[in-house]
């Protein structure tokens, strides 16, 4: 069964002469354990499917399935319990809390769900050494930079081990060697780990290390493109796909 | 500790300024309310006379209810009721003797305030054993006697066989020292022992008591002998000594009635200022709380985090103030001893603080801060996580805005209502209606208020007053939040402001109108009430006689009783009264009821017997007088000053002789003879009143210098203003301070574009001073009708003057709100022109 299946999503923002359709009757199936990149041009509905298939807001028609289970139908808890256990968030920007540090931070969805505070700690710089921040575990965000804090950000969003990552131009920030590294890091979480991860990007070569990538355009599918492995091939013909969607 | 208290301290550690000001903002509520009540008993118990010393050897003390004095036929039917052994009458009461009678101490100090206990010698012996220093006990033969003690005696050098004069009605009293008592004098006055009849004389109470002390036999049950004395002496009476002063307890219920609304207006300002801190908090918040919300925190959670972090402050803010208000305490009553001692004769003890008053200050510090931070607590858990994606919800807040100014219009309505009822305590629920209803308006008028003064401001700061009065309208919620502070604040200071210059206003014209006359004498010992010392009628007579005086009118004073409680009756003339002074009216025609009170029995009864018993213009009042219970029609509501704060009502000098044989005159008020020789009447008046000592001659201009010292007291509550004006600083400064705060990023992004330091500074000024400017008019507004409120509020309790206001007030209040603008803005607009740039971008 797809972990992630839309059907007839729509967004409408807005009422009468000023409104949008943000989405318009989209159907996406993800499969278990597939690294999907989103892309499209600006305004097409990226971050807004992002937020209805995350339960951040609601659609104004269409179903979002996650598990075969339709998330509209949860009630406020049930959906906030579901994204503090099944599904990890990376925005664009970094949205850590000011005040703590940096493995307060990625310890929060443990410590929200009621998890031990030495445990919660064990496990989040567990997760922090894995992404290389072994050596920053108390720095505030104020003191990483925003390479850094984009890891920790992934880190917080991993730790509780959810089975979903959806990922908002996590690299929209960043230089391009940190980029890389970001997207290494997503690739590996779904291959070594086995999750799902979904990421909205603008940039071809990010989006290369992905196994799929579904391109939008006013807020509908418009092309989907499968790779095999990730190289300077299958970048060149993303980008020309991306003109061609343009 | 939990993750919502770690959170909650870490934000407190992050936002140092603000926590700051916050935990000052509770503790300036707990401290005012804390201190004020720890003065309280302390000054009570300066007025309290504590009259009833050394009573621990009787089983029972009976007095009047209404601390008046009653019948000395009252011990007969005590002495008759079954089980009681002994029962004695005595009169006990403050006297204070013009400095002509003063005693003087070795060290130079005039004595002047006594307690003269008259008591029945051989029962004095029995009831309360009395022990001698030197001489003797009084006896039965005894009627100018009195025993002093040695507290005095050794201060003044008295001794056994020396006189004590003392000021009696008819003229002057001397008493011969017999003895010298051991023990301690009772607080604030020297005990003097004389015989009971003495006492009457001096107070001129013929056959008048006001305690009755008794024993029971033995082996009598207590409490059933003491229920079958108070039926016996039916209403009216009862067990326990005078221990709340007698007349001064009224005077102190109107002062705590004041006390009390300061407590009530600092305690609602604290709230505000905490509510209107989380509010802002949450506000600030908004991206945190909806990325927590976003990755899982659940309403709870939320809920929880921002409740913790008000309890903490409540908690610190709590016990700050706890100690802050004792030291206000100590240091409010260390300035108040010098006008205590003048004013009152009574020495002020240290604060006190009951247990009750811990328990209000704590529940008023945590219960406020935990109610103030639900509010916020409640919108915090409704911040949705795509809140932490989006910036600006100007929309959304517009929409909400024009709902909860419906719900604030009808808030202030009720509010209105509250006053139209005519309840006191309604009333000051409307009080804190209306803030609250004032605060649900505010991001209304914002948008309309901003766009009219930011024209104003443009032509003063071209270019920032532009974007600054962007940054309002954008934003109407947060604006109206600092607005309101200021509103706030400032509406409770002109309000009370307003209620100050009302009362001493209101005094004035009352003094204007009711003791207006050229010459005035005066008792020195004024008690309100009944007791004091009146004059015969030579004194009267002398001063008709006296070349140059053209009219005179007097007062003349008695108790009556009315269903078991006393009236304090006072006697006019109907002719000359009107004629030298008057009684000013709510309700009645001013002429028909001097000429009903001529005609027969007519009593006008002022607003506080009014208020109390809800008598009315034509009702028939019983009054229990010497000759019986005469009825006598109520002719009209009013009063004059002296008597303004306790039930009395005025009848006519004929009915007051002819009923209860009262002639003395008390107070005589004379003007003198169009084209006379002020200097010759002034001269023949004045030398007449050597003659009575107990007397004090005032003209006009001494007498309203006299009464402005003991209205200078009421300037004292403009300092209490000023305390309260400290709060809403504070909260301009908190809410400011959070704007910048949270606009840091944006103003960083200014910077960066090229805005100066100076045009930053610029910018943050000119927005402070168009929300201080909005909250200045709603002020103003709202001040103007509290303060109509309060005035009403007194009037509800028999405390009647018209609502007034001082122009030179409203223009202090408007330089107050504008410069609290200013001020408040410095320390912000300073933090931001100093912005690092890059550490502003990168803020989060
Ligand atoms: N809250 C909102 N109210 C009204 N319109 C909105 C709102 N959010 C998004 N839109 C509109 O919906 C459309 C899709 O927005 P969305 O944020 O999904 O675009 P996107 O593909 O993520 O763009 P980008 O690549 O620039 O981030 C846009 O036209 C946008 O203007
Ligand atoms: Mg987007």
């Amino acid at each position: 069964m797809s972990i992630i299946k839309t059907e007839q999503l729509t967004k409408v923002y807005g009422k009468g002469a000023t409104a949008v359709t943000a989405l318009n009757g989209l159907n996406i199936e993800i499969q278990p354990g597939e690294f999907v990149a989103v892309m499209g041009p600006s305004g097409c509905g990226k971050s807004t499917l992002l937020h209805l298939v995350g339960g951040l807001d609601k659609p104004s028609n269409g179903r979002v399935l996650l598990d075969g289970q339709d998330i509209f139908r949860l009630n406020d808890d049930e959906l906030t319990q579901l994204r503090r256990r099944q599904i990890g968030l990376v925005f664009q920007f970094f949205n850590l809390i000011p005040v703590l540090e940096a493995a307060e931070n990625v310890a929060l969805p443990l410590i929200l769900d009621g998890v031990k505070q030495n445990d919660a700690r064990q496990k989040a710089e567990a997760w922090l050494a894995r992404i290389g921040l072994s050596d920053r575990l108390t720095h505030r965000p104020d003191q990483l930079s925003g390479g850094q804090q984009q890891r920790v950000a992934i880190a917080r969003a991993l730790v509780a081990e959810p089975s979903l990552i959806l990922a908002d131009e996590p690299t929209g920030n960043l230089d391009s060697r940190s980029a890389d590294d970001i997207a290494l890091l997503l690739r590996q979480i779904s291959e070594e780990w086995n999750r799902t991860v979904l990421m909205v990007t603008h940039d071809p070569r990010i989006a290369a290390h992905a196994n799929r990538i579904i391109f939008l355009k006013d807020g509908t599918v418009v092309d989907e493109t499968r790779l095999s492995s990730n190289g300077h091939q299958e970048e060149m013909m993303v980008r020309q796909k991306l003109e061609v969607a343009r | 500790m939990t993750f919502q208290a770690k959170l909650a301290l870490r934000y407190m550690q992050g936002r140092k300024l603000r926590t700051t000001l916050t935990l000052i903002a509770v503790m300036f509520g707990v401290m005012i309310v804390f201190g004020f009540n720890g003065i309280l008993p302390a000054m009570e118990q300066a007025l309290q006379t504590n009259l009833s010393a050394a009573v621990e050897k009787v089983d029972l003390t009976i007095t009047s209810e209404s601390r008046g004095a009653f019948d000395a036929s009252a011990v007969t039917l005590v002495r008759e009721t079954p089980g009681v052994a002994l029962a004695s009458p005595s009169l006990v009461r403050p006297l204070l003797v013009p400095t002509a009678q003063a005693v003087t101490a070795a060290d130079g100090t005039a004595i002047t305030s006594f307690i003269l206990r008259g008591v029945q010698p051989e029962q004095l012996a029995e009831l309360n054993p009395v022990s001698l220093a030197d001489g003797r006990l009084l006896t039965d033969a005894d009627d100018h006697s009195v025993l002093i003690s040695n507290n005095l005696a050794q201060q003044t050098g008295l001794g056994v066989g020396d006189t004590l004069v003392l000021p009696a009605s008819t003229g002057l009293l001397t008493l011969e020292i017999v003895g010298i008592t051991v023990g301690q004098p009772p607080m604030g006055s020297e005990e003097l022992i004389a015989p009971l009849a003495a006492a009457q004389t001096v107070f001129n109470l013929p056959g008048q008591i006001n305690t009755i002390e008794a024993k029971f036999a033995p082996g009598s049950d207590a409490q059933t002998v003491q229920q079958a004395v108070l039926a016996r002496l039916g209403s009216g009476y009862k067990a326990g000594g005078n221990e709340a002063g007698s007349e001064f307890a009224t005077a102190m219920e109107t002062g705590r009635l004041v006390l009390s609304l300061f407590g009530i207006i600092a305690a609602a300002m604290g709230g505000f200022i905490i509510f209107i801190t989380f509010r802002t908090v949450v506000i600030e918040r908004r991206r945190d709380i909806g990325m927590l919300r976003a990755i899982g925190a659940s309403r709870q959670t939320i809920l929880g985090m921002i409740l913790t972090e008000s309890l903490v402050l409540g908690i610190l803010g709590t016990a700050l103030g706890l100690l802050l208000g004792a030291l206000l305490a100590y240091g409010l009553l260390v300035g108040m001893q010098p006008i205590m001692e003048n004013m009152m004769h009574a020495r002020i003890g240290g604060p006190s603080f009951a247990p009750w008053m811990f328990v209000l200050a704590i529940g008023m510090g945590l219960g406020i801060t935990l109610l103030a931070g639900l509010a916020p607590a409640l919108a915090a858990t409704r911040v949705q996580p795509l809140d932490a994606l989006r910036p600006s919800l100007a929309e959304v807040e517009r929409r909400a805005a024009g709902r909860s100014a419906i719900a604030g219009i009808i808030i202030v309505a009720l509010a209105f209502l509250t006053l139209i009822a005519g309840n006191v305590g309604l009333a000051a629920l409307g009080i804190v209606l209306f803030m609250i209803g004032l605060a649900l308006i505010g991001p209304a008028l914002i948008y309309p208020i901003a766009r009219l003064f930011g024209r104003l401001l443009s032509l003063i700061f071209a270019r920032e007053g532009q974007i600054a009065q962007g940054n309002l309208t954008r934003q109407p919620g947060r604006a109206a939040i600092t607005a309101s502070a200021i509103t706030i604040g400032l509406a409770l200071l002109v309000a009370m402001g307003g209620l100050i210059t009302s009362l001493i206003g209101g005094m004035d014209g009352w003094i204007a109108k009711t003791l207006g006359s050229d010459y005035l004498f005066m008792p020195q010992s004024l008690v309100l009430g009944g007791g004091n010392i009146g004059a015969g009628p030579q004194l009267v007579e002398q001063v008709k006689t006296t070349p140059g005086v053209s009219q005179v009118a007097t007062l003349r004073q008695t108790t009556a009783k009315i269903d078991g409680s006393d009236l304090q009756i006072v006697g006019i003339d109907p002719v000359t009264y009107p004629q030298v002074s008057g009684l000013i009216f709510a309700a009645g025609d001013e002429a028909a009821v001097y000429q009903d009170m001529a005609n027969g029995r007519s009593i006008v009864v002022n607003g506080i017997f009014a208020a109390q018993s809800g008598v009315k213009t034509g009702d028939t009042l019983s009054l229990q007088t010497p000759e019986g219970v005469q009825a006598y029609q109520v002719a009209g509501i009013g009063g004059d000053f002296m008597n303004y704060k306790i039930a009395t009502g005025y009848i006519s000098q004929a009915n007051l002789a002819q009923d209860f044989h009262e002639t003395a005159d008390l107070l005589i008020m004379v003007n003198q003879q169009p084209g006379a020789d002020a200097a010759q009447v002034d001269g023949a008046l004045r030398a007449l009143s050597r003659d009575y000592p107990a007397f004090s001659f005032y003209s006009l201009a001494e007498w309203k210098t006299e009464i402005g010292k003991s209205l200078a007291v009421f300037n004292a509550m403009y300092v209490l203003l000023i305390v309260l004006a400290i709060p809403s600083l504070i909260a301009l400064i908190n809410t400011l301070a959070i704007n910048v705060l949270e606009r840091t990023r944006e103003i960083g992004t200014l910077r960066a574009v090229g805005a100066t330091r100076r045009q930053i500074r610029r910018m943050i000024t000119a927005e402070s001073l168009l929300l201080a400017a909005t909250g200045t008019v709603f002020g103003l507004l709202a001040g103007l009708w509290l303060g109509y409120i309060l005035v009403g509020a007194m009037n509800l309790v028999g405390l009647v003057f018209p609502f007034s206001y001082s122009y030179a007030g409203l223009l202090l209040a408007i330089a107050v709100g504008l410069g609290f603008g200013v001020i408040g803005a410095l320390i912000p607009a300073r933090q931001a022109a100093q912005l690092d740039i890059v550490r502003a971008l990168a803020y989060e």
